[in-house]
């Protein structure tokens, strides 16, 4: 048979659905049923042709001058049609970009591979620090106003990319300040080092995007076996069922949170180039939004979720198909103390297969288990060897569950991040800092801080903020930036010039946020840092 | 910096930064993500990874910023991007609540 894209294999069963053989497709389709939903495409070939090649002209070879040129993420391409908005009237409606991102994004999107090292922007997640690319100054000349990640996660040849510098220089004049013009030939360097790194690191085509675009895209529908982490409320877990949709997936959760309440909600979600999982989700009563990747064999998600008005709120997620290879995925805690008794909630996949085992001097009540969620009831010791344990129901193991007998140490995560000021009548909200104290051991060496340290876990603490160097102290930022509260959340102050500071200055501050840790009689600490600054006016997906 | 006399304190962390050969740590990026960029002054952070040598309050010099298109990823610029971003507010310092993030959340 011919070889069909997506859009004509649509057609074409809508065709036979209308000629009234929607037996004769469902029962001998098998494999049509397997094929994942995709996004519609709506009129993209029509809106481009007709539309962006006005200014987009056609070359020699057949292709669209730059459009045909680049790869992006579906935020990237998101991004790039606001700009031709923005910049150009383009006029595209909100139903054209949702196509043109859609029909984009599957034809020139980034290969699973290509994505991976930078998804943490994607997943807006709040405390990285980047590394900086040392190649040609790479960080000088781009992340100084992006992130590294907003680079990494395009691709363009050598010539694009310097179209890429023109544009910049023509639409933002005065870059060269930006760009350190004053110390450097900047331009020199901009048009011609900086473009040639680019397209040798990051080129147009690669053998990764060349087999994705081969590679059998996986469906993402069935049961799914979930957990995560929300920093300050801890960690959660269930299933997820996801069902194939007309263009994309709709889910329906089933949680519970670390204190075994009910985390629910139904959402929907679009798959685009065949593995960027993009949901809208009412958890708990809140919408969030969802920025998961499924792994090429279709047989794992990961990512993060948040609240759309607050991306400083969310979650991390692992999810793993159900009915395959028994897995542990995470606790509702973390760890025991000798001597002390907890409830523990053990999430994963095929759970449901034999007895409950926390190793040596641990014994469990299991009070209910389900092919994904053991609760269970487990007593340690007074002399049970504390340390790091691999937790097995039946064939089921994972680690990350931890006896002690007394703290080590305690860490501040994460240990460096930063809020914003907002809110007192303006239009940006505030952005939050969650803080958790994190116990430790110091594993084998005896000593705190090294690579053998054995984590412990979150742990209640007081919290207490501190000026991070001399200038906070003078300048009272403690006083002013903000307060933190019994969970480690770091509410900021008020926008707006602040008439009771030193030069009227913003509810600004460079603060050194304190965790205190009681363990039996002892006392530990352990701190990080938190910059809580100014709101960004422009504030796009990818930063 | 020898022909230049610092007049505030501002000037002066600069130069002894300077003097202490600790302007190279402005080159190396060293700053949580998204939180862009450590040059002079820096819209987030300042030159030394702190807040305290920040143009603040931010508000007193913004238009500073949109007008010449100083920060065009942090602040709309209004040369060429977005002309008007600024128009319902003549004064960034009494008028800043009036602004709106260009970016859509929705």
């Amino acid at each position: 048979m011919r070889r069909m894209n997506g859009t004509q294999r649509r057609r074409r069963r809508a065709g036979l659905l209308t000629g009234g053989l929607a037996g004769t497709l469902l029962v001998g389709g098998a494999a049509w049923a397997a094929e994942p939903p995709r996004p519609d495409e709506g009129n993209a070939k029509q809106i481009i042709a007709e539309r962006c090649s006005t200014c987009h002209e056609r070359q020699a070879d057949g292709s669209l001058h730059r459009i045909d040129h680049v790869r992006k993420t579906p935020e990237g391409w998101t991004m790039t049609l606001f700009r031709m908005n923005q910049i150009h009237s383009a006029n595209l409606s909100p139903e054209d970009s949702r196509a043109l991102v859609a029909y984009l994004s599957a034809r020139q999107g980034l290969a699973p591979e290509e994505a991976a090292p930078f998804r943490y922007i994607l997943e807006r997640q709040t405390a990285v620090v980047e590394t900086p690319i040392t190649d040609g100054d790479l960080s000088v000349m781009c992340a100084r106003c992006h992130s590294v990640a907003r680079v990494g996660l395009q691709r363009r040849d050598a010539d694009e990319w310097k179209r890429l510098a023109n544009f910049h220089l023509g639409q933002f004049p005065s870059i060269e300040y930006s760009a350190l013009g004053r110390d450097r030939k900047w331009w020199e360097i901009a048009s011609t080092q900086t473009p040639d790194i680019l397209g040798q690191k990051f080129p147009f085509k690669t053998k990764e995007w060349a087999d994705w675009q081969q590679a059998a895209k996986p469906n993402l529908a069935g049961v799914w076996a979930v957990t995560g982490h929300r920093p300050g409320l801890g960690r959660y877990g269930g299933t997820a069922t996801v069902a194939a949709e007309r263009d994309g997936y709709s889910v329906r959760y089933d949680l519970t949170d670390a204190g075994g309440k009910p985390l629910t909600g139904t959402g929907k979600a679009l798959v685009y180039t065949g593995f960027e999982w993009r949901g809208t989700t009412t958890l708990g009563g809140q919408e969030v939004r969802e920025v998961f990747a499924a792994s090429k064999d279709g047989q794992s998600l990961s990512g993060r979720w948040f609240l759309p008005e607050h991306d400083e709120v969310g979650a991390s997620v692992a999810a793993v198909r159900t009915g395959t290879a028994p897995t542990i995925l995470g606790f509702s805690q973390e760890h025991v103390k000798t001597g002390a008794n907890a409830r523990v909630t053990v999430w994963g996949s095929g759970l449901d297969g034999g007895p409950v085992d926390f190793g040596p001097g641990v014994t469990v009540k299991t009070l209910s288990q389900s092919a994904t969620t053991a609760v269970v009831e487990v007593a340690a010791a007074a002399n049970a060897a504390p340390g790091a344990r691999t937790v097995s129901v039946g064939k089921a193991k994972g680690g990350g569950f931890t006896v002690y007998a007394a703290l080590d140490s305690v860490v501040v995560e994460p240990a460096f991040t930063i809020a914003r000021v907002g809110g007192n009548g303006g239009t940006t909200a505030p952005v939050s800092a969650q803080f958790e104290a994190i116990g430790y051991l110091n594993g084998p060496d005896g000593k705190p801080g090294t690579a053998d340290d054995v984590r412990v876990g979150a742990l209640p603490a007081a919290w207490t903020l501190e000026p991070f160097n001399e200038a906070a102290k003078l300048m009272e930022d403690v006083k002013f930036a903000g307060t933190i509260a019994p969970s480690g959340l770091f509410a900021p102050a008020l926008a707006g010039p602040n008439p009771q500071r030193v030069f009227s200055t913003n509810n600004i501050g460079d603060l050194k946020v304190v965790a205190t840790v009681k363990d039996g009689a002892a006392t530990l600490t352990g701190d990080g840092r938190l910059i809580s600054t100014v709101q960004r006016w422009n504030d796009p997906p990818i930063r | 910096m020898k022909h230049l006399k610092p007049l505030n304190k501002k000037a002066t962390l600069v130069d002894q930064a300077v003097e202490n050969g600790q302007m190279d740590e402005v080159v190396a990026m060293q700053v949580v993500v998204g939180c862009a960029a450590t040059f002079d002054p820096g819209w987030e952070v300042d030159p030394f990874g702190s807040v305290a040598a920040l143009c603040a309050p931010m508000e007193a010099d913004l238009y500073g910023c949109s007008d010449p298109c100083w920060w065009p990823a942090q602040v709309p610029d209004t040369v060429n991007t977005y002309p008007d971003w600024n128009a319902k507010a003549a004064s960034a310092n009494n008028d800043w609540r009036a602004l709106q993030s260009v970016f859509p959340k929705k």
